[in-house]
C-alpha cells in the first residue's frame, strides 16, 4: 500500500514536471498553445500510441514549448491521430478529459505510460490514475459522447490529408509550409525557426 | 560496348549526357541553396548515418556548392575524365544511400532536390538512371574518346 502511494506520488510529481503541455485552448479541431497571433504557426500531428511520438513529447516538445511557445514566438496547434490498436480509445479519453480541463494531465500520463497500456490494452487504468472519482465518471461518460467521437474522426481525417506518419510538424509562415517528421536535431531545428523569425 | 572514337553517335550521346547531367546537378544545387541549409541538414540527419551535428552542418553547407561546381564543370566539358568520374562516384554514393534507406524501411525525404520528396521506386529509378548515365560517360571518357583519353586538366574533351 505504501509502495503504491509512493508510486502514485512519484508519478504525479513526474507528470507535473512534464512541460509538454502548458495552458491550452481547445477548439472543435485540435488544441492551441501559446499566442494565436505569434509570427509562426506549428501544426503538430501525433498519435498517443506511437513510440516515436512518446520520444517527441518527452524530449523535443518540452524544449519547443519552453523556448518558442511560452515566449510567444510560435503558436502550436496539437492534433491527435488514431492509427494504432488502442489509439481510438486513448484519444477518446484524452478528448473527453479536454472537456473538463484535464487534457494535459491525461495526455501526459498516456505518453508517459504508453508502453504499459499499449501492451496490455488497459488504457482506462492509466487515465483513471490522474483523475478524481468524480472526474473519472465524467470522462467515462464524455468518451461516448457523439461530439468526442466526431472529434476523433475530424482530427484523424485532417491529419490524413496533411501527413504520412506521426509525429509530424508542419511549420507555417505565410504561404510557405515546411514539413518535419520525427524529432529533428534540436540545434538545427531551432536555428531554422530563428531564421524564419528573423525574416518577419 | 564499342566506344570507338570513330563512332560519332557515341560522341553525341556523351555530349547529351554531360549537358543533361550538368543541368540536373546545377538545378539540384539551386534548389538546396535557395532554401536554408538547415533544411538540407535535417534531411541528412533523417538518414541516420551521420551522428554528428557538426558533420551534418558541414555536409549541408558544402555539398550543394560541390553539386553546382560539378554541374558547371560537366557543362563546360574540360577534363571530362575528372568530372565524369567524380559525378559517377557521387551518384553511386547517393544511390547506395537511397537503396540502404529504402530497405531499412526509413520513410524519409530523399533530399535530392530540396525538401519534400520521399524515397520511392521513382526516386530510385531516377537516381539509378542518372548513375547509369554517369558511368557510361565516365567509361566513354576513359575508353572511347581519343581526345578525352589524352586530355589534361584544362582541356575540353567533347
Amino acid at each position: 500500500m505504501v509502495n503504491m502511494k509512493l508510486c502514485a506520488l512519484a508519478l504525479a510529481a513526474l507528470l507535473g514536471a512534464l512541460p509538454a503541455f502548458a495552458a491550452s485552448t481547445t477548439t472543435a479541431k485540435g488544441r492551441g498553445y501559446g499566442n494565436p497571433s505569434a509570427p509562426l504557426l506549428i501544426e503538430l500531428y501525433s498519435d498517443l500510441e506511437c513510440p516515436a511520438c512518446k520520444v517527441f513529447h518527452e524530449k523535443f516538445l518540452p524544449q519547443l514549448m519552453r523556448e518558442y511557445v511560452d515566449t510567444g514566438k510560435v503558436y502550436l496547434m496539437d492534433y491527435i491521430m488514431s492509427n494504432h490498436a488502442h489509439s481510438v480509445e486513448a484519444s477518446g479519453y484524452a478528448f473527453a478529459a479536454a472537456r473538463i480541463g484535464k487534457y494535459n494531465e491525461v495526455a501526459n500520463a498516456l505518453f508517459f505510460r504508453q508502453p504499459e497500456w499499449s501492451a496490455n490494452g488497459k488504457v482506462w487504468d492509466v487515465v483513471a490514475a490522474v483523475l478524481s472519482p468524480a472526474e473519472q465518471a465524467k470522462v467515462k461518460a464524455l468518451a461516448k459522447d457523439p461530439g468526442v467521437i466526431a472529434q476523433i474522426k475530424a482530427e484523424n481525417d485532417l491529419g490524413r490529408t496533411k501527413i504520412e506518419r506521426t509525429p509530424t510538424m508542419l511549420v507555417l509562415r505565410g504561404m510557405k509550409q515546411y514539413h518535419f517528421e520525427g524529432s529533428p536535431p534540436w540545434d538545427i531545428f531551432s536555428g531554422f525557426l530563428n531564421e524564419l523569425l528573423a525574416k518577419q | 560496348m564499342n566506344f570507338s572514337p570513330s563512332n560519332k553517335n557515341w560522341a553525341r550521346v556523351a555530349l547529351a549526357l554531360r549537358i543533361v547531367l550538368g543541368m540536373i546537378f546545377v538545378y539540384a544545387a539551386y534548389l538546396k541553396l535557395h532554401e536554408s541549409w538547415r533544411l538540407f541538414a535535417m534531411s541528412i540527419d533523417s538518414y541516420q548515418i551521420v551522428h554528428s551535428v557538426f558533420l551534418e552542418t558541414w555536409i549541408a553547407k558544402t555539398l550543394p556548392w560541390l553539386e553546382l561546381a560539378l554541374g558547371l564543370w560537366l557543362i563546360a566539358g574540360f577534363w571530362l575524365r575528372g568530372s565524369a568520374t567524380i559525378t559517377a562516384l557521387l551518384l553511386s554514393g547517393f544511390f547506395g544511400l537511397m537503396i540502404w534507406a529504402h530497405f531499412k524501411g526509413l520513410e524519409i525525404d530523399c533530399g535530392c532536390f530540396g525538401p519534400g520528396e520521399k524515397i520511392s521506386w521513382i526516386t530510385m529509378l531516377r537516381d539509378g538512371s542518372l548513375l547509369a548515365g554517369a558511368l557510361a560517360l565516365a567509361a566513354w571518357s576513359y575508353f572511347g574518346n581519343r581526345r578525352a583519353r589524352h586530355s589534361q586538366p584544362g582541356e575540353v574533351a567533347v
